[in-house]
C-alpha cells in the first residue's frame, strides 16, 4: 500500500470524523473530507481498519484476524474493481432553485456549461424534427394538399401532426410542447386550409382517398 | 422493509453511486471479516471462502445502481454473499459439507476419514496467534476504558443504538456520546496499533 502522504496527516479531527462516518453520524462536508482521507492518507485507511475491527471483535471474537490477510484481501479486490465499469447509479434531478443557488455558490462558467448543455438535448431534437418535416415536404408528390389530407385522416388531434402541418403553411409552432390550448389554436388556423382542401379534392377528376371511400362509376363515352 | 435506524452506511453507498469505487473499499474493509465468516458456515473451505467473498463484493458493487435502501445495506450484501456461495456450491456440484479441501486431504485407506464433515482450517498457526493477540488486546482495553467511554462503546457497537438512542440512554447530549464512542475507539486502538502494523510496517 501507499505511504502516509504528509500533505494529509491523519489528526485527531480526522479520526473523529471517520468516528462518525462508522456510526453513519457524518455531516455532508465531513462525510467528504473522510472519503478524501481514505483516497490520500495511509494512516486514515488504518485508522478506519481499526476502527472496523474493534466493533468485528466487540461483537465476537472470532471476527478478529490479522491485518495482514484484510490487506491482502484488499489489494486483491481492488485489482478486480479496476476492471470494473465505474458505478454511475440515475442522481434525483436536481430542482431549477437548488441548480441557481449551486450557481450563485460555485464557479460561474461551469454551472453555465451545464445550464446549456441541458438545453442542448431538446434542441437537437426539435431541429431534427424541422429537418425530417422539411423533408418530407420536398419529397411529397402533392405537396401541401397530402399533407392536410393526412392532418385531416388523422383529425389533426395529434400535436405532433398539428405542428408539422402549421410549420408546413408557415407558422412555426415548437415541436412536441404545446398546450391544448395551443393545439386547438393551430387546429382552428388549419381549419379553412382543410376545408378548401375537400372541396377541391371533391372536384378534382383523380383525387387521393380523403376520409371516406366514396362509391364512384365510371362512365364510357359511347363508340 | 422499513428500518427502524437510518442506515450507518448511506452516505458511503451514495458515494459510491456517484462514482468513487475508493469509497466502496471502505465498505469492503467494513464488512470483509462478517462476509468471510458468514461464507464459511456454508462452505467450510478456507480456501474458496476468500474467493466467494471476493466475487460477493464484486457482484455488490456490479449491482450497487440498483440498490434502493429498502433494507440496509449490509443486509442487501449478506444475501448477495449467501446466494454467491450457494452458487458457487452448485457449480462445484459439491453438498455444503463436503469441501474440494477436505476431500483432496482424504486418505481412501484411511477408516478416521469422516467424509470431509471436519470444517477445514487453511489459517496459520501465526495468524491463529495473531488473532486470539488482537482479540484479547481489545478486551483488555475494553475492561480498561472508563465506565462512561465502556457504555458508549457497548451500546453502539453490541447493541447497536444510534447516537440519539444512546443519549437517551446515557442521558447526556448527542455530541458527548459522539466525543466518549471516538475517545473509546482511540483508546482500543492505541493498543491495537502495534499488532495492525503490516509487512515492513506499512499500513494500509
Amino acid at each position: 500500500m501507499s505511504q502516509p502522504d504528509s500533505d494529509h496527516p491523519s489528526s485527531d479531527s480526522s479520526r473523529r470524523i471517520l468516528s462518525a462516518l462508522a456510526d453513519g453520524d457524518a455531516t455532508d462536508g465531513e462525510a467528504v473530507r473522510a472519503f478524501q482521507a481514505w483516497r490520500d492518507d495511509a494512516d486514515a485507511r488504518a485508522t478506519w481498519h481499526a476502527y472496523q475491527l474493534i466493533g468485528d471483535v466487540l461483537r465476537s471474537d472470532d471476527l478478529a484476524c490479522d491485518a495482514q490477510g484484510n490487506e491482502a484481501f484488499l489489494v486483491a479486490l481492488r485489482a478486480r474493481l479496476a476492471g470494473e465499469p465505474v458505478v454511475l447509479a440515475p442522481q434525483p434531478r436536481v430542482p431549477e432553485e437548488d441548480l441557481a443557488a449551486l450557481a450563485a455558490a460555485n464557479a460561474g462558467p461551469r454551472v453555465a456549461v451545464r445550464a446549456r448543455s441541458r438545453w442542448q438535448g431538446p434542441m437537437a431534437m426539435a431541429a431534427g424534427f424541422l429537418v425530417v418535416i422539411g423533408g418530407l415536404n420536398v419529397v411529397r408528390p402533392f405537396g401541401h394538399g397530402a399533407d392536410a389530407t393526412l392532418a385531416s385522416s388523422t383529425g389533426a388531434s395529434s400535436p405532433l401532426m398539428a405542428s408539422a402541418t402549421a410549420v408546413n403553411n408557415g407558422a412555426v409552432v415548437a415541436v412536441g410542447q404545446q398546450t391544448p390550448a395551443q393545439t386547438k389554436a393551430a387546429a382552428d388556423q388549419l381549419a379553412p386550409y382543410l376545408a378548401a382542401h375537400r372541396q377541391s379534392a371533391m372536384n378534382a377528376p383523380f383525387q387521393m382517398p380523403g376520409n371516406d371511400l366514396r362509391n364512384v362509376s365510371l362512365v364510357q363515352p359511347a363508340r | 422493509m422499513t428500518m427502524l435506524n437510518p442506515d450507518p452506511d448511506a452516505a458511503l453507498v451514495e458515494r459510491v453511486k456517484q462514482g468513487d469505487v475508493r469509497a466502496f473499499e471502505m465498505l469492503v474493509v467494513k464488512y470483509q471479516r462478517r462476509i468471510e465468516r458468514l461464507i464459511g458456515r456454508m462452505v467450510r473451505d478456507v480456501d474458496l471462502v476468500a474467493d466467494i467473498a471476493q466475487e460477493t463484493f464484486i457482484r455488490a458493487y456490479r449491482a450497487l445502481p440498483q440498490f434502493r435502501a429498502e433494507s440496509a445495506f449490509y443486509t442487501w450484501l449478506y444475501r448477495i454473499a449467501v446466494n454467491t456461495a450457494k452458487k458457487a456450491l452448485v457449480d462445484l456440484k459439491r453438498d455444503p459439507v463436503t469441501t474440494l479441501t477436505a476431500l483432496q486431504g482424504a486418505d481412501d485407506e484411511d477408516e478416521t476419514y469422516r467424509g470431509g464433515m471436519e470444517p477445514t482450517d487453511g489459517e496459520t498457526p501465526e495468524a491463529l496467534l495473531a488473532s486470539k493477540e488482537i482479540a484479547a488486546t481489545v478486551n483488555a482495553a475494553i475492561a480498561a476504558l472508563s465506565e462512561d467511554l465502556r457504555q458508549a462503546i457497548t451500546l453502539r457497537e453490541i447493541e447497536g443504538l444510534s447516537y440519539e438512542e444512546i443519549s437517551d440512554v446515557m442521558n447526556c447530549p448527542i455530541g458527548t456520546v459522539r466525543s466518549r464512542i471516538f475517545r473509546a475507539r482511540e483508546a482500543i486502538a492505541e493498543r491495537l496499533r502495534p499488532l495492525l502494523d503490516t509487512r515492513e510496517g506499512n499500513r494500509w
